[in-house]
Protein backbone atom coordinates (compact mmCIF):
# COMPACT_ATOMS: atom_id res chain seq x y z
CA UNK A 1 0.00 0.00 0.00
CA UNK A 2 1.24 3.46 -0.95
CA UNK A 3 2.00 5.88 1.85
CA UNK A 4 -0.58 8.64 2.27
CA UNK A 5 1.98 11.23 1.20
CA UNK A 6 2.30 9.58 -2.24
CA UNK A 7 -1.40 9.09 -2.92
CA UNK A 8 -3.16 11.04 -5.68
CA UNK A 9 -6.44 12.76 -4.93
CA UNK A 10 -8.45 9.79 -6.19
CA UNK A 11 -6.30 7.26 -4.37
CA UNK A 12 -6.59 9.16 -1.11
CA UNK A 13 -10.33 9.60 -1.58
CA UNK A 14 -10.71 5.85 -2.13
CA UNK A 15 -8.51 5.08 0.88
CA UNK A 16 -10.51 7.36 3.19
CA UNK A 17 -13.84 6.17 1.81
CA UNK A 18 -12.83 2.55 2.37
CA UNK A 19 -11.56 3.18 5.89
CA UNK A 20 -14.82 4.89 6.80
CA UNK A 21 -16.86 2.14 5.16
CA UNK A 22 -15.10 -0.42 7.35
CA UNK A 23 -16.46 1.50 10.35
CA UNK A 24 -19.96 1.48 8.88
CA UNK A 25 -19.75 5.14 7.83
CA UNK A 26 -20.98 5.74 4.29
CA UNK A 27 -19.76 8.89 2.61
CA UNK A 28 -19.79 10.19 -0.96
CA UNK A 29 -17.20 12.47 -2.51
CA UNK A 30 -18.65 15.68 -3.94
CA UNK A 31 -17.47 19.13 -4.95
CA UNK A 32 -14.36 20.08 -6.89
CA UNK A 33 -12.55 16.80 -6.14
CA UNK A 34 -15.04 14.98 -8.41
CA UNK A 35 -14.20 17.47 -11.18
CA UNK A 36 -10.48 16.73 -10.70
CA UNK A 37 -11.10 12.97 -10.91
CA UNK A 38 -13.41 13.13 -13.93
CA UNK A 39 -11.12 15.48 -15.85
CA UNK A 40 -7.87 13.67 -14.99
CA UNK A 41 -6.73 16.73 -13.02
CA UNK A 42 -7.36 19.30 -15.73
CA UNK A 43 -8.89 21.04 -12.75
CA UNK A 44 -6.77 20.64 -9.64
CA UNK A 45 -8.23 20.40 -6.17
CA UNK A 46 -6.70 19.87 -2.77
CA UNK A 47 -10.05 19.58 -1.01
CA UNK A 48 -11.87 16.32 -0.54
CA UNK A 49 -15.45 17.09 0.44
CA UNK A 50 -17.24 14.01 1.68
CA UNK A 51 -20.95 14.14 2.38
CA UNK A 52 -22.48 11.54 4.68
CA UNK A 53 -24.86 9.27 2.86
CA UNK A 54 -26.56 8.51 6.16
CA UNK A 55 -26.33 10.69 9.28
CA UNK A 56 -23.34 9.73 11.43
CA UNK A 57 -22.12 11.06 14.75
CA UNK A 58 -19.19 13.38 14.21
CA UNK A 59 -17.16 11.64 16.91
CA UNK A 60 -17.24 8.38 14.93
CA UNK A 61 -15.83 10.14 11.86
CA UNK A 62 -13.15 11.84 13.97
CA UNK A 63 -12.12 8.50 15.52
CA UNK A 64 -12.01 6.71 12.16
CA UNK A 65 -9.87 9.44 10.60
CA UNK A 66 -7.60 9.68 13.63
CA UNK A 67 -6.83 5.98 13.12
CA UNK A 68 -5.30 6.76 9.71
CA UNK A 69 -3.48 9.85 10.95
CA UNK A 70 -5.87 12.65 10.01
CA UNK A 71 -6.32 15.23 12.74
CA UNK A 72 -9.25 17.63 12.93
CA UNK A 73 -8.58 21.34 12.99
CA UNK A 74 -11.35 23.94 12.54
CA UNK A 75 -13.68 21.25 11.11
CA UNK A 76 -11.05 20.24 8.50
CA UNK A 77 -8.91 17.12 8.67
CA UNK A 78 -5.21 17.31 7.86
CA UNK A 79 -2.46 14.73 7.67
CA UNK A 80 1.21 15.59 8.15
CA UNK A 81 2.27 13.77 4.95
CA UNK A 82 -0.16 15.35 2.48
CA UNK A 83 -1.46 18.75 1.38
CA UNK A 84 -4.91 17.31 0.69
CA UNK A 85 -7.57 18.45 3.15
CA UNK A 86 -10.64 16.45 4.07
CA UNK A 87 -13.91 18.10 5.00
CA UNK A 88 -17.40 16.87 5.74
CA UNK A 89 -19.87 19.52 4.59
CA UNK A 90 -23.31 19.25 6.12
CA UNK A 91 -25.63 16.74 4.49
CA UNK A 92 -27.97 15.57 3.21
CA UNK A 93 -26.38 14.33 0.01
CA UNK A 94 -28.09 16.59 -2.51
CA UNK A 95 -27.62 18.53 -5.70
CA UNK A 96 -29.58 21.71 -5.23
CA UNK A 97 -32.85 20.72 -3.61
CA UNK A 98 -32.90 17.16 -4.95
CA UNK A 99 -31.42 14.06 -3.29
CA UNK A 100 -28.62 12.23 -5.10
CA UNK A 101 -29.82 8.86 -6.42
CA UNK A 102 -26.98 7.70 -8.66
CA UNK A 103 -23.80 7.11 -6.69
CA UNK A 104 -20.77 6.03 -8.72
CA UNK A 105 -18.08 3.66 -7.52
CA UNK A 106 -14.46 3.81 -8.70
CA UNK A 107 -11.77 1.29 -7.86
CA UNK A 108 -8.25 2.42 -6.99
CA UNK A 109 -5.29 0.42 -5.69
CA UNK A 110 -6.03 2.00 -2.30
CA UNK A 111 -9.71 1.12 -2.11
CA UNK A 112 -13.15 1.89 -3.51
CA UNK A 113 -14.36 5.45 -3.88
CA UNK A 114 -18.03 6.49 -3.83
CA UNK A 115 -18.60 9.73 -5.68
CA UNK A 116 -21.19 11.80 -7.55
CA UNK A 117 -21.89 10.70 -11.12
CA UNK A 118 -20.52 12.98 -13.87
CA UNK A 119 -24.03 14.32 -14.52
CA UNK A 120 -24.60 15.06 -10.80
CA UNK A 121 -21.11 16.55 -10.62
CA UNK A 122 -22.17 19.02 -13.31
CA UNK A 123 -25.36 19.81 -11.39
CA UNK A 124 -23.32 20.32 -8.21
CA UNK A 125 -21.01 22.77 -9.98
CA UNK A 126 -23.92 24.53 -11.66
CA UNK A 127 -25.66 24.93 -8.30
CA UNK A 128 -22.67 27.00 -7.19
CA UNK A 129 -22.74 28.91 -10.49
CA UNK A 130 -26.48 29.55 -10.31
CA UNK A 131 -26.63 30.55 -6.67
CA UNK A 132 -23.25 32.22 -6.10
CA UNK A 133 -22.58 33.38 -9.65
CA UNK A 134 -19.26 31.53 -9.41
CA UNK A 135 -17.76 31.55 -12.91
CA UNK A 136 -15.05 29.03 -11.96
CA UNK A 137 -17.72 26.46 -11.17
CA UNK A 138 -19.28 26.95 -14.62
CA UNK A 139 -15.88 26.28 -16.19
CA UNK A 140 -15.56 23.13 -14.06
CA UNK A 141 -18.97 21.93 -15.24
CA UNK A 142 -17.89 22.48 -18.85
CA UNK A 143 -14.66 20.55 -18.26
CA UNK A 144 -16.64 17.57 -16.93
CA UNK A 145 -19.08 17.76 -19.87
CA UNK A 146 -16.08 17.51 -22.22
CA UNK A 147 -14.41 14.67 -20.35
CA UNK A 148 -17.26 12.27 -19.54
CA UNK A 149 -20.54 11.01 -20.90
CA UNK A 150 -23.17 13.21 -19.30
CA UNK A 151 -26.93 13.56 -19.63
CA UNK A 152 -27.52 17.20 -20.50
CA UNK A 153 -31.28 16.65 -20.79
CA UNK A 154 -31.23 15.65 -17.14
CA UNK A 155 -29.20 18.76 -16.32
CA UNK A 156 -31.82 20.83 -18.15
CA UNK A 157 -34.66 19.15 -16.21
CA UNK A 158 -32.84 19.70 -12.93
CA UNK A 159 -32.12 23.34 -13.78
CA UNK A 160 -35.84 23.87 -14.39
CA UNK A 161 -36.64 22.23 -11.04
CA UNK A 162 -34.21 24.70 -9.45
CA UNK A 163 -36.05 27.56 -11.22
CA UNK A 164 -32.92 28.21 -13.27
CA UNK A 165 -34.16 27.48 -16.81
CA UNK A 166 -33.19 30.94 -18.07
CA UNK A 167 -29.68 30.55 -16.66
CA UNK A 168 -29.38 27.09 -18.22
CA UNK A 169 -30.39 28.40 -21.64
CA UNK A 170 -27.47 30.86 -21.50
CA UNK A 171 -24.90 28.11 -20.92
CA UNK A 172 -26.50 25.20 -22.79
CA UNK A 173 -24.50 25.83 -25.96
CA UNK A 174 -21.17 25.77 -24.12
CA UNK A 175 -22.07 22.55 -22.32
CA UNK A 176 -23.33 20.89 -25.52
CA UNK A 177 -20.25 21.88 -27.51
CA UNK A 178 -17.94 20.58 -24.79
CA UNK A 179 -19.88 17.30 -24.69
CA UNK A 180 -19.81 16.97 -28.50
CA UNK A 181 -16.06 17.63 -28.67
CA UNK A 182 -15.50 15.15 -25.86
CA UNK A 183 -17.45 12.44 -27.71
CA UNK A 184 -15.49 13.06 -30.93
CA UNK A 185 -12.05 12.92 -29.30
CA UNK B 1 -43.45 29.96 17.61
CA UNK B 2 -41.00 27.47 16.08
CA UNK B 3 -38.95 27.03 19.24
CA UNK B 4 -40.34 23.54 20.03
CA UNK B 5 -39.37 22.47 16.52
CA UNK B 6 -35.99 24.20 16.31
CA UNK B 7 -35.01 23.64 19.93
CA UNK B 8 -33.86 27.21 20.36
CA UNK B 9 -35.55 30.59 20.54
CA UNK B 10 -32.48 32.29 19.15
CA UNK B 11 -32.43 29.97 16.15
CA UNK B 12 -36.00 31.03 15.37
CA UNK B 13 -35.08 34.69 15.78
CA UNK B 14 -32.09 34.34 13.47
CA UNK B 15 -34.01 32.50 10.76
CA UNK B 16 -36.92 34.97 10.83
CA UNK B 17 -34.54 37.89 10.78
CA UNK B 18 -32.64 36.53 7.78
CA UNK B 19 -35.84 35.53 6.00
CA UNK B 20 -36.97 39.16 6.08
CA UNK B 21 -33.74 41.12 5.97
CA UNK B 22 -31.89 38.69 3.64
CA UNK B 23 -28.56 39.23 5.41
CA UNK B 24 -27.40 40.24 8.86
CA UNK B 25 -24.55 40.04 11.32
CA UNK B 26 -24.48 38.72 14.85
CA UNK B 27 -24.39 42.04 16.73
CA UNK B 28 -27.17 43.49 14.57
CA UNK B 29 -29.42 40.48 15.20
CA UNK B 30 -28.73 40.41 18.93
CA UNK B 31 -29.42 44.16 19.21
CA UNK B 32 -32.64 43.84 17.25
CA UNK B 33 -34.00 41.19 19.60
CA UNK B 34 -32.40 42.75 22.71
CA UNK B 35 -30.55 39.58 23.53
CA UNK B 36 -26.95 38.64 24.37
CA UNK B 37 -24.46 38.41 21.55
CA UNK B 38 -22.78 35.10 22.47
CA UNK B 39 -25.85 32.83 22.09
CA UNK B 40 -26.68 34.44 18.75
CA UNK B 41 -23.11 33.87 17.55
CA UNK B 42 -23.29 30.27 18.72
CA UNK B 43 -26.53 29.58 16.86
CA UNK B 44 -25.27 31.34 13.73
CA UNK B 45 -22.24 29.06 13.77
CA UNK B 46 -24.40 25.97 14.27
CA UNK B 47 -26.74 26.92 11.44
CA UNK B 48 -23.79 27.61 9.15
CA UNK B 49 -22.13 24.29 10.02
CA UNK B 50 -25.44 22.60 9.26
CA UNK B 51 -25.57 24.19 5.81
CA UNK B 52 -28.69 26.23 6.60
CA UNK B 53 -26.85 29.55 6.44
CA UNK B 54 -23.95 30.88 4.42
CA UNK B 55 -21.60 33.57 5.60
CA UNK B 56 -19.32 36.03 3.87
CA UNK B 57 -16.91 38.67 5.09
CA UNK B 58 -17.52 42.33 4.34
CA UNK B 59 -14.66 44.33 5.79
CA UNK B 60 -14.41 43.16 9.39
CA UNK B 61 -18.02 42.02 9.54
CA UNK B 62 -19.29 38.50 8.91
CA UNK B 63 -22.65 38.62 7.17
CA UNK B 64 -25.02 35.66 7.27
CA UNK B 65 -27.93 34.70 5.05
CA UNK B 66 -30.14 31.72 4.25
CA UNK B 67 -28.07 29.34 2.12
CA UNK B 68 -29.65 29.12 -1.35
CA UNK B 69 -28.09 25.63 -1.70
CA UNK B 70 -29.73 24.29 1.46
CA UNK B 71 -31.85 21.37 0.13
CA UNK B 72 -34.82 22.20 2.38
CA UNK B 73 -34.86 25.94 1.75
CA UNK B 74 -38.00 25.86 -0.38
CA UNK B 75 -39.79 24.15 2.52
CA UNK B 76 -38.20 26.33 5.21
CA UNK B 77 -39.23 29.64 3.66
CA UNK B 78 -43.02 29.09 3.84
CA UNK B 79 -42.63 27.75 7.38
CA UNK B 80 -40.87 30.95 8.43
CA UNK B 81 -43.45 33.05 6.59
CA UNK B 82 -46.25 31.30 8.44
CA UNK B 83 -44.49 31.72 11.77
CA UNK B 84 -44.06 35.41 11.01
CA UNK B 85 -47.78 35.73 10.33
CA UNK B 86 -48.41 34.81 13.99
CA UNK B 87 -46.10 37.51 15.33
CA UNK B 88 -47.67 40.66 16.83
CA UNK B 89 -48.04 43.27 14.10
CA UNK B 90 -45.75 45.79 15.82
CA UNK B 91 -42.89 43.26 16.00
CA UNK B 92 -43.50 42.19 12.44
CA UNK B 93 -43.43 45.78 11.28
CA UNK B 94 -40.22 46.45 13.15
CA UNK B 95 -38.65 43.50 11.36
CA UNK B 96 -39.89 44.35 7.89
CA UNK B 97 -39.76 48.16 7.91
CA UNK B 98 -36.11 48.90 7.48
CA UNK B 99 -34.54 51.67 5.46
CA UNK B 100 -32.67 50.06 2.56
CA UNK B 101 -32.24 53.09 0.32
CA UNK B 102 -28.89 54.89 0.57
CA UNK B 103 -28.30 57.81 2.87
CA UNK B 104 -25.42 60.22 2.36
CA UNK B 105 -22.90 60.32 5.20
CA UNK B 106 -23.43 63.30 7.52
CA UNK B 107 -26.91 64.15 6.22
CA UNK B 108 -29.04 65.57 9.07
CA UNK B 109 -32.13 63.59 10.06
Amino acid sequence: MKSIGKMSLGELGAFVCTQLRKQGIRVVLSGGACVAIYTDNRYESLDLDFVENAPTERTRIVEALNEIGFIEKDRYFKHPETDFIIEFPAGPLAVGSEPVRDIQEMEFSTGRLSLLSPTDCIKDRLAAYYHWNDAQCLEQAILVAGARNVDLNEVRRWSAAESKSAEFRKIRKRLSEAARKGNNS
Amino acid sequence: MLEPLLGSRNKERILLYLRIRKEGYAREISRFFGTDLAPIQKQLERLENGGVLYSRSVGRTRLYGLNPRYPFLSELRPLLDKALAFYPSDEKEKLTMVRTRPRRKGKPL
